[in-house]
């Protein structure tokens, strides 16, 4: 429900104020999927050309036959799909542990979880790569992999989570003999599909979009992922820019749709249901 | 099963089952439960330890010695962060990435904020706008980085729609004076939908009863926003302030993308130092030291706006 409710013009004019700023924040991504269907010399005129007068849909054929995405796609696809399973599963222990459990040191540990925000792959980028160059990781998906495979959010989520959920439950839980593990499975973890929700798609996307590692601990061609593979792409001599946005539509769409497919999710998980 | 008979005593006994005393190997039950809290906290412990905690004291004990990969690091004491002190790169590249935390952080919040508002004043199709906002945020990074490099370009699409206003022809990237603004302006698009998101979970949060009170006592909008909403919403503030000063702090690939740290050095920052350094000039001991000045600044940060917003919260009870 609406909190004031204004005046009709008010509201009318407070909507068309609303629905320019958002189609300006969704210009850019409207700019790229129409330049990944135009012709290449259309792409610096004085005017931008919305609807292409010829379209080009083998920008998209061109663009994967030029440099091997597919593969690329495949590698960035194993990674992110690891990196969420991991976030998922030690969040989710982690964070219920936290959230549920009284121990010697849990607010200290809490604590110290929550430092490693201030902790992030670009301030520990050498030795990161040292330690995954001691276990004889570079140049494997465990190397790309491992260092991102549990980020402190998604405890701190599955534990923000988790803690409103009345103890109560868990002790009838234990009383009927239940093990710690089953009561995590059949009661936590299906109150709590919001927040695993929101984990999912941000741990899905951070990895997605990650740059940084992979450069620094891939060297071979075949073990690149998509954003390596763009770039590169886009150095070498004669692949035109409408073929760079094609595959940078193309990289967009499994976020968008895991954020379709999850949408109801994620806004219960922000606290959004009351939005009209 | 005998845990779950030990479990109704225990629960029935209250407190006084801790003193109870069994064998080893069996733990009673209070302690059991705190053994299994442990053990669902121990493999993240466990990850951050080799991944997160080690590393930064690595980097602190590498800071100090000079190593290249090949040879066996030695110790040259101060001399790194001497270097650095003395190297006008680096200043350079620690002022841009104050002055680029600190306005981004500042305008991601403020602009947060407003499109929270604006969303939450109920207008027809509030969810939609919203909604759509939100997709800057999902959008691959990469993706962003390579379409706004297009859109900044002299004859792109941010001088097409400014030319009405009578703005001329601006090479965004390539001037000193609008390449940081230009890359700020991209961060505040790519994050402030997710903040407005966590502003608006906040504005809906506040309970209706206080707008109600206020109104009734004759409070203006003006004057609700700033003696009801701005205070209920202190520690979300607190919370959208600090993490986007973490991933501001911590940005690589806008810079490294849209203007390769150009013109000259003007945007260049942190992050993209210690890559260079470490893996360009295979300068380990150097790069650590640029990492732990790095983190020093996250750190400061954190602590700085941890006591600033104590002290407020102190103001308004």
């Amino acid at each position: 429900m609406s909190r004031r409710r204004a005046r009709p013009w008010l509201r009318w004019a407070g909507f068309a104020l609303l629905a320019g700023l958002s189609f300006l924040f969704v210009l850019p991504i409207l700019w790229m999927t129409t330049t990944s269907f135009q012709a290449g010399e259309k792409m610096f005129q004085l005017t931008t050309e919305w609807i292409p007068s010829v379209w080009h849909p083998e920008n998209y054929s061109n663009a994967l036959r030029h440099a091997p995405f597919a593969q690329y796609f495949l590698n960035s696809g194993i990674v992110s799909v690891a990196v969420m399973a991991g976030n998922l599963v030690f969040g989710t222990l982690a964070g219920y542990g936290l959230a549920k459990f009284r121990f010697r040191g849990d607010r200290f540990v809490l604590v110290l979880i929550l430092s490693t925000l201030m902790l992030p792959l670009e301030v520990t980028l050498v030795p990161t790569f040292l330690v995954v160059h001691a276990f004889d990781w570079l140049n494997t998906y465990q190397g790309i992999v491992g260092p991102l495979l549990i980020d402190a959010f998604g405890v701190f989520l599955m534990r923000q989570s988790i803690i409103s959920i009345p103890v109560d439950y868990i002790e009838a839980a234990r009383i009927d003999g239940a093990g710690e593990l089953r009561i995590l499975w059949q009661v936590i973890l299906p109150q709590c599909k919001p927040a695993l929700a929101i984990l999912a798609i941000f741990s899905f996307r951070d990895s997605w979009d990650q740059y940084l590692w992979p450069l620094t601990v891939v060297s071979v061609d075949s073990l690149r992922t998509y954003p390596l593979g763009l770039v590169q792409f886009g150095e070498d001599y004669g692949n035109p820019p409408t073929e760079q946005m094609a595959i940078a539509v193309l990289a967009t769409i499994p976020v968008f749709l895991l954020f379709a497919l999850l949408q109801r999710s994620v806004r219960q998980g922000f606290g959004l249901s009351g939005l009209k | 099963m005998s845990s779950s008979a030990s479990a109704g005593e225990s629960l029935a006994n209250g407190r006084g089952a801790r003193s109870r005393v069994g064998p080893w190997w069996r733990p009673h039950f209070q302690r059991r439960i705190e053994l299994t809290g442990m053990a669902f906290v121990a493999p993240t412990l466990l990850f951050f330890a080799a991944f997160k905690y080690g590393p930064m004291l690595w980097a602190i004990g590498l800071s100090f010695t000079s190593y290249d990969m090949v040879s066996t690091p030695h110790f040259v004491g101060l001399e790194n962060y001497d270097n650095l002190v003395a190297d006008p790169v680096f200043r350079v590249t620690l002022v841009n990435t104050l002055v680029y935390v600190i306005g981004s952080t500042v305008l991601i919040t403020v602009a947060a904020l407003l499109l929270a508002l604006a969303i939450n004043t109920g207008v027809p199709g509030a969810r939609h706008c919203m909604a759509a906002m939100f997709l800057t945020n999902l959008m691959p990074i990469i993706a962003v980085c390579l379409v706004w490099r297009f859109l900044f370009h002299p004859f792109g699409l941010v001088n097409q729609l400014l030319s009405p206003f009578g703005v001329g022809r601006i090479d965004w990237l390539t001037n000193s004076d609008t390449a940081m603004p230009a890359i700020i302006a991209v961060t505040v698009w790519r994050f402030a939908p997710y903040f407005m998101v966590v502003f608006l979970a906040g504005l809906l949060a506040i309970p209706d009863e206080y707008y109600e009170a206020a109104g009734l006592d004759g409070a203006g909008p003006l004057r609700r926003f700033w003696h009801i909403t701005l205070p209920q919403l202190s520690p979300i503030i607190f919370f959208v302030v600090v993490v986007s000063g973490l991933l501001c702090a911590r940005i690589f690939l806008m810079p490294f993308i849209i203007t390769g740290g150009g013109p000259g050095n003007a945007t260049r920052v942190l992050s993209m130092l210690v890559y260079e350094t470490g893996f360009s000039y295979l300068k380990m001991g150097r790069a650590a030291a640029i990492s732990v000045v790095l983190f020093a600044i996250a750190l400061a940060f954190t602590l700085g706006q941890m006591r600033l917003f104590a002290r407020g919260e102190e103001n308004v009870r």
